[in-house]
């Protein structure tokens, strides 16, 4: 009878988490977790494009150092960023990704103008391909931001509406995540100056 | 004043309605040639083309012109297309979307995420380039279509094949009344199949000679139907009838798409 007793109880809790937003909760964590995984494999793939990209614009663009150490620097810095598991719940470590993102992306575009002084190396075939690659990684990322967004207001909002926000509150403690932002000045092109 | 401020709420809510049909057309097939700029008789060999090619590597390529973006970033607009069509098969992702604004003079070439591993950003970047760009600017537009698609085709045959059951011909013919029988009655079938061999072989266990001419007879008016292929081709079948209503032969099969791909002006 106690055994009994037992497995009803078992079975209401069951019942009881399931209604409650439990599963839910969890499932919307893990598709943050996985478009995460995108974002952090489009800027990985930009990354890796950029030593080949450095190398071809070099031959042509001699007078270009800063430019090109700039986007150097900045690649450099975005392999320092230490990306631990926890930079989803951290607000402040998941600026300091974005920042260093960011600050790839203006010199990237920032060489990017400064190449359309040598008409050599637009017409040169290795750097439109370059130039292909990173347009599609450039999309890519683009992509993968806006869907990782989307899971994170999903997520967000399944943690604060009723009854999930009582059962994060007493059993989960899930955090909300941080959403991508637009880069401060991200709204001007970048200028042309000869 | 309270009515015109009234009635412009409404306004407003209907609002993104409007504004979401008027962004993405509906798809009337293989080619969609919203902004004019393929004849009749490239669009039909183009759409007969496509075809054929879903029927052996499953891989679906889908054209769309549009007279112009509105403003839009191309890129928004051809992955909002290319997921709103849900081009390619699930699981194979492999859809490729081959869209051309007439008035930007750009177009875009997006690619599944199945396919991204041979048609590269590269390979897309080049066929733009290379195959379709010098062709639009002499302003032979058919002949940029026909030899851009070759080569999207000759980029990605082989990726991927058709399975036994072919996207465009969903009513196998393992699949009689499939398109009328709803699936609880499907079940009850299967249910009957299942009470009806067991009590053949209860009855046979016990008189032998009898059983199995009683088993001969009823069993003719059944179909012969293996029961793992039932749902499938169910579900098939269905979305073939929607796609016939929108005309062309042509219906999404739920692939996905990651942003790759590449982009071109003219």
């Amino acid at each position: 009878m106690k055994k009994l007793l037992r497995y009803v109880a078992s079975g209401m809790i069951l019942f009881m988490l399931s209604g409650c937003g439990y599963n839910v909760m969890q499932q919307n964590e893990e598709a943050v977790k996985a478009a995460w995984g995108d974002v952090e494999a489009t800027y990985q793939r930009r990354s890796d494009l950029i030593p080949n990209l450095v190398e071809t614009v070099k031959a042509y663009a001699k007078f270009e150092k800063d430019t090109l150490t700039q986007v150097t620097e900045a690649r450099a810095k975005v392999g320092t960023v230490q990306m631990s598991k926890d930079v989803l719940d951290d607000p402040k470590k998941f600026e300091e990704f974005q920042a260093a993102q960011n600050s790839m992306s203006s010199a990237l575009s920032r060489l990017l103008v400064v190449v359309e002084k040598y008409p050599d190396l637009k017409a040169n075939q290795n750097f439109m391909d370059l130039q292909h690659q990173l347009e599609g990684t450039e999309n890519r990322i683009n992509v993968a931001r806006t869907r990782y967004n989307k899971t994170v207001e999903t997520f967000n909002a399944s943690i604060r509406t009723f009854p999930n926000n009582l059962t994060n509150k007493f059993l989960l403690h899930l955090k909300p995540k941080e959403p991508f932002k637009a880069a401060p000045g991200a709204e001007k092109a970048p200028q042309v100056t000869f | 004043m309270k009515k015109a401020s009234a009635s412009f709420f409404v306004l407003l809510l209907f609002l993104p309605f409007a504004v979401e049909a008027a962004n993405i057309p509906a798809p009337r097939g293989y080619v969609n040639d919203y902004g004019n700029m393929i004849s009749s008789s490239t669009e039909a060999d183009l759409a007969t083309k496509l075809k054929t090619f879903e029927e052996t590597d499953s891989t679906q390529l889908v054209v769309l012109t549009v007279p112009s973006l509105e403003g839009e970033p191309l890129e928004d607009y051809s992955i909002k297309v290319a997921e709103a069509w849900k081009i390619g098969q699930k699981g194979k992702d492999n859809g490729i979307l081959f869209l051309v604004s007439r008035e930007d003079r750009k177009m875009r070439i997006e690619v599944g995420r199945g396919l991204e591993g041979k048609l590269t950003d590269l390979t897309a970047g080049r066929i733009i380039d290379l195959v379709v760009k010098p062709r639009f600017k002499a302003e032979d537009y058919d002949g940029g279509f026909i030899a851009g698609v070759s080569a999207l085709i000759d980029a990605t045959r082989g990726e991927f094949t058709a399975d036994r059951r072919t996207p465009s011909g969903g009513q196998g013919p393992y699949v009689p009344f499939a398109g009328e029988m709803p699936s609880w009655f499907a079940f009850l079938m299967l249910m009957g199949f299942f009470a009806f061999f067991a009590a053949v072989a209860r009855s046979r266990a016990r008189h032998n000679r009898l059983s199995r001419r009683g088993l001969r007879r009823s069993g003719r008016g059944y179909p012969p139907y293996p029961g793992g292929y039932y749902g499938e081709g169910w579900s098939t079948r269905e979305e073939k009838d929607s796609d016939v209503d929108s005309g062309g032969g042509f219906s999404g099969g739920g692939g996905s798409f990651g942003g790759g791909g590449a982009s071109g002006s003219w």
